[in-house]
């Protein structure tokens, strides 16, 4: 079967390597990652710190480019794409939602939902609508006019999942949405995630909370930059604790 | 992105850093406040001096001088006498009276007045008082038929008298002043008779002097200009004295005469009938081209001087780009951010230049206020201050030191608005080529 014609995948990820060189040395943050995400899909990244989550959805995302490698959209290859089709990329075919929100501090909530809004060309009047629209989607309709500074973590978040949101992307790219959160408003954010998953959505989030891993269709496992199946990662990532405990009891 | 987004956006943003855009733009206020006033200095200036010029001249007066340039000419091309016209053997084209008839004959031209410097060494004596002058023969018996006006006493000449300008009483000194003796007040000529003493030397170095009297009828009115200086006398006087000097005749077919004023029949045919004369090998000049000449010096004078305000401006521009890099390093998150919400390199690099030319926009509105006011200022000290030195010493009061044309703040406030975008280009630059990734992760 051709893969390219295969409409049952929403992306494909072809051998993707992602190499940052720092003077002398030089870093494979994603060593030859292939993938196929499924439409509607919701798919849970885990991996230790380092192992290459965010690059690999930064990449997805369209907002840097590979060493090497192919992701394969719709029939379009994002690491081809020049800056202008990549920004066209960026505002209309995916939202992303960071660990640390990246609100504009001094727009209330609504202006930093509509924010992306003003890229699209959509008219003033137009933005505020919609943002008030997305903005109840996420059950935050009595804080539009809220700074962010005037809301709790949990609520930051879902503003900006709202401005995720705006555009009405069919991919939304998560990294680390609830590690700024306590655990409560992180467990709201992700049923949040799996109810838009069931709206239709695309999700792929970075997390290390194990609870995500209930609303996921797939469970993708790195390790130093490479899928590994997830009895390779159970065995690595305990060897890791077990050396980190030596270490302690040696101190 | 849409051009209301856009501005709407540049706006918010400045607005959210009101201290430090404030702060950025006055060194844009300054500069462009120094535009404007040596700007506006350099027109007043001008205005002054090409207003006390066409108040004063004639509009209808040409002096015409011997065509000198062809001298260079005929040597190039080694040819001595060209002939015809062309006076002897130099190749000046003199004012002969063959040369004056061609000039008269030129549409437009009233009336042609001879003027022909005395050729003599002359020493002139009012009691124990010395002075030199220009003795200038006109072939006129009225002054007043060349526009010239009497102080006091009359304007007609007859045998034996002469008619003064108005900076010749000034000129008598006392040579032999006694100690301590304070500058001498300059006598009061009219009516009086001054007795001038003509100075030849014969072939043999023998000096021979030859003294004649003669009677002040008329003292003229300021003119600002030659005629102050000049002492009138009847045109056939003053060549018996030349001719006496030099102990010949004087061949006015080959020498000519020093030069002449051509009067045309209207102010609108001034420079037609100057620029003929000029076309027949003459030199005429005319207020008109003396404004021309002035007016290009002016232009000189605005550019230095804005020159020296767009260096102020140069230093604002300094201070905007340091603003604006400062503000792309703090805001380098955002930048990431707009990048991964859609914005193009584009967006990214028009708001920034957009900031940074509403910097120079702000600074300027600013300067241009402020330029205008301290124009304002200006006239009135500098006004009060001609007004006390004119009651003093008479002359004419200038209308005002520095003159803003309409032009000019509209001018400045563009320039300061151009100078904030082009120091904003190479942070926006820099800005707008941020890696989407590397801007999200910079803390
Ligand atoms: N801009 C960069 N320059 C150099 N090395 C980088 C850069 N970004 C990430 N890395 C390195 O790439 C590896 C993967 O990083 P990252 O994808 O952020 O990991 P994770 O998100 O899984 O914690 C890490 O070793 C990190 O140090
Ligand atoms: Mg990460």
């Amino acid at each position: 079967m051709d893969e390219l014609t295969d409409n049952n995948v929403f992306m494909k990820i072809r051998e993707l390597t992602k190499i940052y060189s720092m003077g002398e040395s030089t870093v494979n943050a994603l060593d030859g990652v292939s993938l196929d995400i499924q439409p509607g899909s919701f798919t849970v990244v885990m991996g230790p710190s380092g192992s290459g989550k965010s690059t690999l959805l930064y990449l997805i995302g369209g907002l840097d480019w590979p060493t090497s490698g192919s992701i394969t959209v719709a029939d379009d290859q994002i690491e081809k794409m020049d800056e202008n089709a990549l920004a066209e990329f960026r505002r209309n075919r995916v939202g992303f939602i960071f660990q640390s929100f990246n609100l504009v501090s001094s727009m209330p909530a609504e202006e930093n939902v509509g924010f992306p809004l003003r890229f699209s060309g959509v008219p003033r009047s137009n933005r505020k609508a919609r943002a008030q629209a997305v903005l109840a989607q996420v059950g935050l309709s009595d804080r539009t006019t809220h700074k962010p500074t005037e809301l709790s973590g949990g609520q930051q978040q879902r503003v900006a999942i709202a401005r995720a949101l705006i555009n009405d992307p069919p991919l939304i790219l998560a990294d680390e949405p609830t590690g700024n959160l306590d655990s409560h408003s992180g467990f709201t954010i992700m049923k949040l995630l799996a109810d838009l998953n069931k709206a239709g959505k695309t999700v792929i989030v970075v997390t290390h909370d194990s609870r995500m891993r209930q609303f996921a269709t797939d469970t993708i496992h790195l390790l130093d930059g490479k899928v590994v199946s997830e009895d390779e990662f159970i065995k690595a990532t305990e060897s890791l604790t077990q050396t980190i405990e030596e270490q302690g009891d040696q101190l | 992105m849409r051009f209301v987004d856009l501005v709407s956006l540049i706006l918010y943003n400045l607005g959210r850093r009101k201290g430090r855009v404030l702060l950025t733009a006055i060194g844009v206020v300054i500069g462009t406040a120094a535009v404007v006033v040596l700007v506006s200095l350099a027109v007043g200036l001008q205005k002054n001096a090409t207003q006390s010029l066409w108040g004063i001249n004639d509009l209808t007066s040409i002096e015409v001088y011997p065509g000198y340039q062809e001298v260079m000419a005929m040597e190039v091309k080694g040819g001595g006498g060209g002939g015809g016209i062309y006076g002897g053997d130099t190749g000046v084209k003199y004012l002969t009276p063959k040369a004056i008839e061609e000039i008269k004959v030129i549409p437009g031209v009233k009336q042609t007045i001879i003027h022909d410097y005395m050729q003599a060494s002359m020493e002139l004596y009012f009691g124990k008082l010395m002075s030199w002058g220009n003795i200038m023969g006109v072939d006129l018996t009225d002054l007043a038929d060349m526009g010239l006006e009497a102080e006091r006493g009359t304007t007609e000449l007859t045998k034996g008298t002469v008619v003064v300008g108005s900076w010749v009483p000034q000129n008598f000194y006392n040579p032999n002043p006694r100690p301590g003796e304070e500058m001498t007040e300059p006598p009061d000529l009219l009516d009086q008779n001054l007795k001038a003493v003509l100075i030849k030397y014969t072939q043999d170095g023998q000096e021979v002097r030859r003294t004649v009297s003669l009677r002040v009828v008329g003292i003229l009115k300021e003119t600002r200009g030659q005629a102050d200086g000049n002492m009138y006398m009847n045109l056939g006087e003053v060549t018996a004295f030349s001719e006496w000097s030099r102990g010949s005749r004087i061949d006015r077919n080959k020498e000519g005469y020093s030069y002449l004023i051509v009067k045309a029949e209207d102010p609108d045919v001034v420079l037609d009938v100057a620029d003929q004369i000029n076309a027949l090998g003459y030199m005429a000049n005319t207020p008109q081209s003396y404004l021309e000449g002035i007016n290009s010096f002016f232009l000189v004078l605005q550019i230095i001087f804005g020159g020296v305000g767009a260096i102020a401006l140069l230093v604002a521009a300094i201070g905007i780009a340091n603003t604006m890099t400062m503000s792309i390093l703090e805001r380098t998150r955002e930048i990431g951010l707009m990048k991964a919400v859609g914005a193009t390199n584009r967006d990214v690099l028009s708001i920034f230049l957009g900031e940074a030319a509403g910097i120079g926009f702000v600074g300027g509105l600013g300067g241009v206020i402020l330029g205008w006011g301290a124009s304002a200022v200006l006239n009135v000290v500098a006004l009060s201050y001609f007004a006390s030195q004119a009651s003093e010493g008479g002359g004419g009061l200038p209308s005002a030191a520095a003159a803003t044309p309409a032009w000019l703040p509209l001018f400045a406030l563009v320039f300061a608005t151009i100078v904030g975008l082009l120091s904003g280009l190479y942070p926006a630059l820099r800005a707008a080529t941020l890696v989407p990734v590397n801007a999200l992760k910079y803390e």
